[in-house]
């Protein structure tokens, strides 16, 4: 695992941790997006960044390698300090984390943006609100963008890094304020509720399609929850345009220079197609992919590695160590053989797999990670695994 | 596990993005299939992966189930597709539901409405479930693959919810209907997946926690995926480990070397083989963790090489469709 075998050029993800204010870590679930959002924020504390990873999906491990009890909905300082053993030091760097809490943060919106207390009173007592505000489409993904707005916009970080969901909707939240806000339209939801500012006649109100399709929905579904559903629209009004707001603030973050996209999978084919459609949706919002991250590659075996094997030289080594028995210990070798060969393989397979999407997204935007040894749990591995992500120049 | 799962109709599986849930599915389809079990998979409104897991060209919503084999049928429940169904169902005049469901304002507040999305894909699987000829049941079993989230409870969960919320009415009466056939483990089974590593294992621990409080009844099964296997035969697992921790105290064994080019080939095959070796004990060390904490049971599924998804759940599969012996 020499440095020099790795490229001198500056590699993508280093391009990210120096110039990015905004890294998003998007991609399916199950190849280590989390601890690689994590190893990112390390890396940017200890470059002397002032770094948060706020990750959405709980990540209780997470929370246990940073050496935290557990993670919650406000930004916590992680003491690199006290791990001088691991790490070097950070100078002015900073690493803090967190994880969204949809309810509470929802919760928070509602209460700061209430028109009064009255507003609020209604909205908490509201049935479908109480039971399922966290249900609805779309919320854990507002819900996301508003904290990312309060740690963008707020003025202490420098660098924020952002773990999705492992969802297909993951980067909705980041499409253009008219298509996100399709839910929260007002001339949809304006439709079904009650026509306070009339400008509309008496005629006009009598032949409202909205109020037929409403009485027509109430008979299927029973008055009162049509009529629960309709009051928990009207109450939410006010957040509209809190939201419509968020929409267009995220525009204008996307179209900012120094925010990555980074998609992470693994090298199994059923992942690579799933990044590569996070890569097709990155495309419909005219952004690219700063890199894929293929994480979790199976090490270097080769078919022909043991080629040269020399048997005797096995055999002796396990006599020196205890085996006496020949007809075992060929056994032994002969199956540590065939398993080997069944690893090289697989290694083949990966690479053959990372070629495939070399042909798609271009070679220099793929850094393949190999599967390492131990688990990523300590803040020493995590900077194990940043040092993968992007090879320290010889100079740092 | 095949013998259980048998005595139940319709099984609901759960699991995290990246375990192989949807694998799992369609092994477990597979098996009961090949037992002579006319089996119907549902996939829901998800990144729809039975196509490549079981041989098949895309599954659309519209077209209905589609055969995938003996005894064995496969469906993608899209969410409009079940809003339509469903609502047909319940408004009175047909000319009046098509109306309503082709409204598009009508649909998009609905879709975006809590609880309606996943009331009307429980209602489509229930409709499956109880789909007869000739006074037989169309399908003996319904393998359901639920959304890759945390939230399967949260999906779970709706039918009660509703049910409290709506109260009374012909949806309120369906509600119940669904809640009453998922919280009685004598006719669904809710399967766990995971992967023999921390996170999924104690998210499966919690998960067997939460579903006995949130619907008052247990986990089915677990099924733990991608296990890593011995790298030798098990009559001679003790004298590998033995050796490789010899080798390791005494300085012989490098693992590094599997990243050296020119390193020698035996300092390869063994660093190889403490590599494998690494990942089955730490797998072992995760499922002990699982076995000690859950009742359900267990069955394990190891990790295959190889890119054809569905050579690989027709290998899984053949695997568990024979009984093993106790």
């Amino acid at each position: 695992m020499s440095k020099s075998e790795h490229s001198e050029v500056q590699s993508p993800v280093a391009d990210c941790l120096a110039n990015g204010r905004l890294i998003v870590c998007s991609g399916p679930g199950g190849v280590g997006k989390t601890t690689t959002a994590a190893a990112l924020g390390l890396r940017g504390a200890l470059m002397g960044r002032k770094v948060i990873v706020l990750t959405i999906d709980p990540a209780k491990r997470l929370a246990n390698s940073l050496g935290l009890d557990q993670l919650t909905n406000t930004p916590q300082l992680i003491a690199l300090d006290a791990h001088r053993d691991q790490l070097p030091d950070p100078g002015e760097g900073e690493l803090w984390a967190m994880m969204l809490d949809q309810e509470q943060t929802f919760a928070d919106l509602v209460r700061r943006h209430a028109p009064d207390s009255g507003a609020l009173e209604r909205a908490e007592d509201n049935n479908i609100y109480k039971l399922l505000s966290t249900a609805l489409h779309g919320m854990q993904e507002y819900m996301a963008l508003e904290k990312l707005h309060d740690l963008y916009t707020g003025g202490y970080f420098d660098l924020v890094v952002l773990d999705t969901p492992p969802t297909k909707n993951a980067l909705d939240f980041l499409e253009t304020p008219k298509r996100a806000s399709r839910f929260f339209d007002e001339r949809i939801v304006k439709w079904f509720l009650p026509d306070k500012s009339t400008r509309k006649g008496f005629i006009g109100r009598v032949i409202n399609p909205g109020a037929i399709v409403q009485g027509l929905l109430a008979k299927i579904f029973g008055e009162s929850f049509i009529g629960d559903l309709i009051e928990f629209f009207d109450t939410f009004q006010y957040l509209f345009e809190v939201l419509k707001e968020r929409g267009d603030m995220i525009e204008f973050i996307l179209r900012d220079p120094q925010t990555y996209f980074l998609i992470i999978c693994s090298a199994d084919p059923r992942r690579i197609r799933e990044a590569l459609f996070f890569h097709e949706k990155l495309q419909t919002l005219n952004q690219t992919a700063q890199a894929f991250i293929i994480n979790r590659v199976t090490p270097r075996f080769d078919l022909d590695d043991l080629d040269p094997l020399d048997p005797g030289e096995f055999d002796a080594l396990l006599g020196a160590h205890g085996f006496d028995d020949p007809a075992r210990a060929t056994a032994l070798r002969e199956q540590l053989q065939t398993h080997y060969r069944a690893l090289a393989e697989r290694a083949r397979k990966d690479r053959a797999a990372i070629a495939e999407l070399a042909k798609k997204v271009s070679a220099e935007r793929l850094q393949a990670i190999p599967l390492l040894g131990e688990d990523v749990h300590t803040l020493g591995a995590l900077l194990k695994l940043s040092q993968w992500l992007s090879p320290a120049t010889p100079s740092a | 596990m095949i013998e259980e799962l048998e005595k139940t109709r319709l099984i609901f599986v759960t699991g995290k993005g990246g375990v192989g849930k949807s694998t799992v599915v369609a092994t477990l389809a597979r098996a009961l299939a090949a037992r002579g079990r006319r089996t119907l998979v549902l996939e829901t409104d998800a990144f729809s992966a039975m196509p490549d897991l079981l041989g098949l060209p895309t599954l659309k919503s519209a077209t209905g189930a589609q055969a995938a084999g003996e005894h064995l049928w496969a469906e993608n429940l899209e969410a409009d597709e079940c809003f339509v169904r469903t609502l047909s169902r319940f408004v009175p005049s047909k000319r009046i539901a098509r109306a309503v469901v082709s409204n598009k304002v009508a649909r998009v507040f609905f879709k975006a409405a809590p609880s309606v999305n996943e009331f009307v894909i429980l209602d489509q699987i229930i409709e499956e479930v109880d789909r007869k000829q000739a006074d037989k049941y169309v399908y003996d079993h319904i393998v359901v693959d639920l959304p890759a989230s945390g939230h399967a409870l949260t999906f779970l969960g709706v039918p009660q919810t509703l049910k409290g919320m709506i109260k009374v009415g012909p949806i309120a009466k369906r509600a119940q209907r669904i809640a009453e056939e998922i919280r009685n483990p004598a006719k669904t089974a809710i399967v766990a997946v995971c992967v023999p590593e921390e996170m999924p294992v104690n998210e499966t621990i919690e998960l067997a926690g939460n579903v006995q409080d949130a619907l008052g009844r247990g986990l089915s099964a677990a099924v733990v995926n991608m296990v890593h296997e011995m790298p030798v035969s098990p009559d001679l697992e003790d004298e590998l480990v033995a050796l490789l921790e010899q080798l390791r105290n005494n300085g012989t064994l490098d693992l590094d070397a599997i990243h050296q080019k020119d390193a020698p080939a035996l300092k390869k095959l063994l660093a190889g083989s403490a590599l494998a070796l690494g990942w089955h004990e730490r797998d072992a060390h995760y499922l002990g963790l699982l076995r000690a904490r859950i009742s359900a049971a267990i069955q394990t599924l190891p990790l295959i090489y190889d890119v054809d998804s569905a050579r690989i759940v027709g290998v899984l599969a053949r695997s568990i469709a024979e009984p093993t012996p106790a």
